[in-house]
């Protein structure tokens, strides 16, 4: 049990720090780190909104109508990620948008 | 012999860098740690001028009610232009790897304050040391009057010890008799006779006559029998305060759960029987009443923590957080016969008088107005209850008036509605205390109420 919190928080100091050391070397955005950021606390530390984040597994950006993927990428980037997800029609939003994605596939 | 007493200490007895990563990386994953720190401790205690900065920034997520993790310390560190390079944030992951668990961050915190301690020593024989050599001449009495000033207040644990000279003292006072003085003109003048209140609404008119009101420092205990209205009591504090005054109280609750509490609001915000809420019999235009109350409980400053297993070490804890976070004014404890009692030694009354020395303490550091709900025994008397009356600031009584005295006691008939509750004022610090002020309880409703004279 032990092992298995120490291994976590491992992940998520090193995962933190490379994330902040990308957007320090401008190898990404600050809006881009910033999400990042607020993504990794969601999953390692809130382990909250289990839905959304299957949601987003689904999300293969590259693959596909690059356009959709600039809009989802928008919409996620220009709000903070925890306020904005808090609300159901926002994470409506995100899922139509990826179904919209795959509706031809 | 010009040496500097700094060059010639070993750089150990002046910092401590372990525990002050293990103080910053205590907080970056424990609320506990963090409210600990965040009171215990100032920016200036750490050697390290990156820890202080790091500290400071996690004592402002905090006061904003961010959980200062070390995602959110990255990001407000970038917002601020203080990670700059890789190396920034090399160092601040060092620091948060050095957490292993929160149990000991007393000792952390400890050892982080001693060596702010022996700095300030350090710098306090320099100080001396400096002022001889270039001064070999001055007047010994006066060089060692001086020193001995400053080392007093070095010795002195806390801030707040400092010793009120008698000029303070005489200016203290009169300041105080003055500022009375010109509130009293101005009561003659511009509120018609009618005494302002000196703290927080109690909800009722006479007992704010009498006590003016609930003030910051004091300990204020509220004894009942079970079952004689102690929740509604708090909870009428808690209106008159958080959702009439507008101003921010903790409600901690040992026996009831969220819901209760939460239902409790619906018959006291609406004037609807508890009972029908509580089964739902209720109409479509009832139910709009119990919403326009919760309107006004959601614009409220009342902030509820049930918690079934409350120490007193617990209370100080969240009273010290919600005093940071949402400045709350009170703390309303229902009730402490429910607390968690460590130790099997001590009687029953022992332990009360220490939760209550405890709260009266905590009032006074915080300046904020503890309020401890306490049960009396079947025949009204409290275990303990000299002791418990030495250290708080008012003592009430609340219980119903008995059937007899109901029949027989003619002035009971003077009122507009006949009183069936006595708060008796055991004793008030600050003024007049064996009053005895009928109230109006109505159970049923759950909402307590002043009893209106009827003019003669």
């Amino acid at each position: 049990m032990l092992s298995r919190y120490i291994e976590v928080k491992r992940l998520y100091d090193e995962t933190a720090s490379l994330i902040a050391d990308l957007g320090i070397r401008g190898r990404i955005s600050i809006e881009e780190m910033n999400f990042l950021l607020d993504l990794l606390e969601l999953v390692l530390i809130d382990k909250d909104q289990r839905l959304f984040l299957e949601d987003l597994k689904q999300w293969n950006p590259g693959a596909g109508p690059e356009e959709i993927d600039e809009i989802i990428k928008a919409t996620l980037l220009n709000n903070k990620l925890k306020d904005f997800i808090s609300w159901s029609e926002n994470r409506e939003m995100i899922r139509d948008l990826i179904r919209e994605k795959y509706k031809d596939g | 012999m010009n040496v500097s007493l700094q060059s010639t200490l070993p750089e150990n007895l002046l910092m401590d860098s372990e525990s002050e990563r293990r103080v910053l990386s205590s907080m970056m994953h424990s609320e506990e740690a963090c409210v600990e720190a965040y009171h215990a401790l100032q920016s200036a205690d750490f050697y390290s001028p990156k820890n202080a900065s790091i500290f400071d920034l996690l004592c402002s997520l905090f006061e904003r009610d961010i959980r200062p993790t070390y995602v959110e310390l990255l990001k407000e560190a970038h917002s601020l232009g203080m990670l700059n390079s890789p190396r920034d944030v090399e160092e601040i992951k060092y620091i948060a790897e050095h957490y292993i668990d929160d149990e000991n961050i007393k000792y952390w915190i400890k050892r982080v304050k001693d060596k702010s301690r022996i700095r300030r020593f350090v710098d306090f024989l320099r100080f001396n040391y400096q002022s001889l050599k270039e001064q070999p001449e001055q007047d010994v009495e006066q060089l060692l009057m001086k020193a001995e000033d400053h080392l007093t207040n070095l010795t002195a644990l806390e801030i707040d010890d400092n010793i009120d000279t008698p000029e303070d003292m005489a200016k203290l006072g009169y300041d105080e008799v003055e500022r009375r003085f010109l509130r009293y003109q101005e009561i003659q003048r511009e509120h018609k006779g009618i005494i302002p209140l000196d703290g927080l609404p109690t909800g009722f008119d006479n007992l704010d006559h009498i006590t003016l009101g609930y003030k910051a420092g004091d300990l204020i205990i509220l004894g009942a029998q079970t079952g004689h209205g102690k929740t509604a009591f708090a909870l009428h504090t808690a209106k008159a305060i958080a959702v009439n005054y507008g101003k921010n109280i903790l409600y901690l609750n040992t026996e009831m759960s969220r819901e209760q509490i939460a239902l409790r609001w619906a018959s006291i915000l609406s004037g609807i029987k508890h009972d029908r809420i509580r089964m739902g019999d209720i109409s479509q235009s009832e139910l709009s009443m119990v919403l326009n109350g919760y309107a006004k409980l959601r614009s409220s400053g009342f902030y509820s923590y049930p918690c079934p297993n409350l120490t007193p070490e617990k209370t100080v804890s969240v009273a010290r957080k919600f005093r940071a976070q949402k400045s709350i004014d009170m703390m309303i404890i229902d009730y402490v016969g429910r607390m968690e009692k460590h130790d099997p030694r001590l009687q029953e009354w022992q332990i009360l008088e220490q939760i209550i020395k405890t709260q009266k303490i905590l009032a006074q550091n915080l300046r904020i107005a503890v309020m401890v709900l306490v049960q009396l025994n079947p025949d009204g008397s409290l275990q303990g209850a000299k002791r418990m009356k030495n250290e708080c600031d008012l003592m009430l009584k609340l219980g119903p008036i008995p059937r007899e005295e109901l029949e027989e006691n003619e002035l009971l008939n003077k009122y507009a509605q006949k009183p069936n509750y006595y708060l008796d004022i055991e004793k008030n610090r600050d003024g007049r205390s064996g009053v005895r002020i009928p109230i109006i309880f109505d159970l049923e409703k759950q909402i307590m109420k002043d009893a209106e004279r009827v003019a003669n």
